[in-house]
């Protein structure tokens, strides 16, 4: 078992290694994959709570860690309306929730149903940015939400959620190899089947 | 809950804590750390790229010549082709020389900068070029191209640094329109979109007579920039209940970056 979450933290850095060379596509209203968000959501709902809030503060850490902005600096004399932005760490919180949520459907998932957590990663993803993005209004002030922020945001979620299916082969895969069971040990249902699911039924 | 997530989830609330309130110094030495772990990977890249990006060129290059060659016209294909290479040398050149000429008369020390990556925050408007702290390069200097201000340095790296561009609502220039006593504020635009995007120079005056095609340079104050660099030309304005504000369209191509220049005497 612990080889296959540590596995998923070396998966969750080689993601945010990718991440770098993923550029936003301007054709598309600048939207891009997100693949450490996706890497995550899809970790999150093959381990339990308590690995999946380890690599939330992981993915948030990191993703904040190549994205914080400084501090606007120059004479406050003159700029007196200094632009503030989010804190460093924010990420780590946002990610938490959305791990929630995907855990929420961990007993589908169980049962062999990936599509619904395929589906829910678009749906966290798309939460995740729409948050950032009131959040960023909320710190800044002046309500703006132009509708090409919301193509932006769906756009940039269908296109994570597209990926999915290649992320969750790979987690089966990894589990395959190191011999590990989505387990799931929270609510029972008696139509979830006692098996874990695999690639290869 | 069982015993052990709710000991995870309150050490995870403490994590939260503990990153929410590091100071800033804390949070760039962290950023710090992560670059210099992730550099060698960004560098590379942007090697992988360039060399991508000549290896397409070449393909496509050498896809017009068949094309040509099935038509019996390969001494004219030859020729045109030659032609181009040679437009493309010629204009290669310009740019070259137009640098160096930059550099050369730029009253300051400036250290010219590759881009490495742009954009990669959803919501920030930044770039990364190949020059940091080990260059010599420090937060808030001004970044240059040949046209005028690109931005300023917001985070240095060792060998890296990420640029905040005008573009972006936090990069705020203390601006006048050239011939006129009328200064403001112009910066970016919050969730602003496609390949033309649009300055906002507010706090103008009621009174402002502001002309469509004025330049917008620099003042000099507030200590980031230095004063008469040029920031780009008045599209349109618009009178408020308190103040006017103009539409200003940058004088860089933000599009088009490749090479920038950081101003290392000011500050």
């Amino acid at each position: 078992m612990i080889r296959y979450h540590i596995s998923l933290f070396i998966f969750v850095l080689i993601a945010c290694v990718l991440q770098q060379f993923i550029p936003a596509v301007t054709a598309l209203y600048d939207a891009r994959i997100l693949l450490l968000h996706l890497v995550f959501l899809c970790c999150s709902v093959t381990v339990g709570f308590s690995p999946m809030l380890g690599l939330a503060f992981l993915c948030g850490f990191l993703w904040d860690a190549n994205n914080t902005l400084g501090p606007q600096g120059g004479d406050s004399e003159v700029y007196i309306n200094q632009i503030d932005s989010l804190r460093f760490g924010y990420s780590i919180l946002l990610f938490g929730l959305m791990g929630v949520l995907m855990q929420c459907i961990q007993p589908l998932f169980r049962r062999g149903a990936w599509q619904v957590s395929a589906i829910l990663t678009g749906i966290s993803v798309f939460l995740y940015l729409l948050a950032e993005f009131l959040l960023i209004t909320f710190v800044r002030g002046e309500w703006i939400f132009p509708a090409k922020v919301l193509t932006q945001i769906w756009l940039t979620a269908a296109m994570t959620m597209l990926c999915s299916p290649l992320i969750f082969a790979i987690l089966f895969k990894l589990a395959k190899l190191f011999d590990f069971t989505i387990r799931y040990d929270g609510l029972k249902r008696r139509y979830f089947t006692p098996e874990a699911y695999s690639l290869d039924k | 809950m069982k015993p052990l997530n709710l000991i995870t989830l309150l050490l995870f609330l403490a994590g939260v804590a503990w990153a929410l309130t590091r100071s800033e110094e804390g949070v760039r030495q962290i950023q710090r750390t992560y670059y210099a772990a992730i550099g060698p990977f960004l560098k590379s890249g942007a090697n992988l790229e360039t060399k991508a990006r000549a290896f397409t060129d070449e393909v496509e290059h050498s896809k017009t010549v068949i094309a040509k060659l099935e038509v019996a016209e390969a001494a004219l294909v030859k020729l045109r082709t030659e032609a181009s290479h040679l437009r493309k040398l010629e204009e290669e050149n310009i740019q070259l020389r137009s640098a160096l000429k930059f550099q050369q008369r730029s009253p300051f020390s400036v250290k010219a900068a590759k881009l490495i990556r742009r954009k990669p925050a959803t919501w920030w408007e930044t770039i990364t070029i190949d020059r940091g702290l080990e260059h010599k390069v420090e937060a808030q200097l001004p970044v240059l191209a040949a046209e005028g201000l690109v931005g300023k340095v917001d985070r240095p790296n060792n060998e890296t640094s990420t640029v905040i561009l005008l573009t972006d609502e936090k990069c705020q220039v203390s601006a006048k329109i050239k011939g006129s006593q009328e200064v403001g504020i112009l910066s970016g635009q919050r969730a602003q979109h496609g390949e033309k995007p649009m300055l906002r120079l507010r706090y103008l005056s009621k009174e402002a007579k502001i002309k469509p095609g004025s330049t917008v340079v620099t003042t000099g104050r507030g200590g980031l920039f230095p004063a008469n660099i040029n920031l780009g030309t008045v599209v349109s304005s618009e009178v408020g209940a308190i103040d006017a504000e103009a539409l200003v369209k940058p004088a860089v191509d933000f599009a088009a970056l490749d090479t920038v220049f950081v101003l290392l005497g000011h500050q």
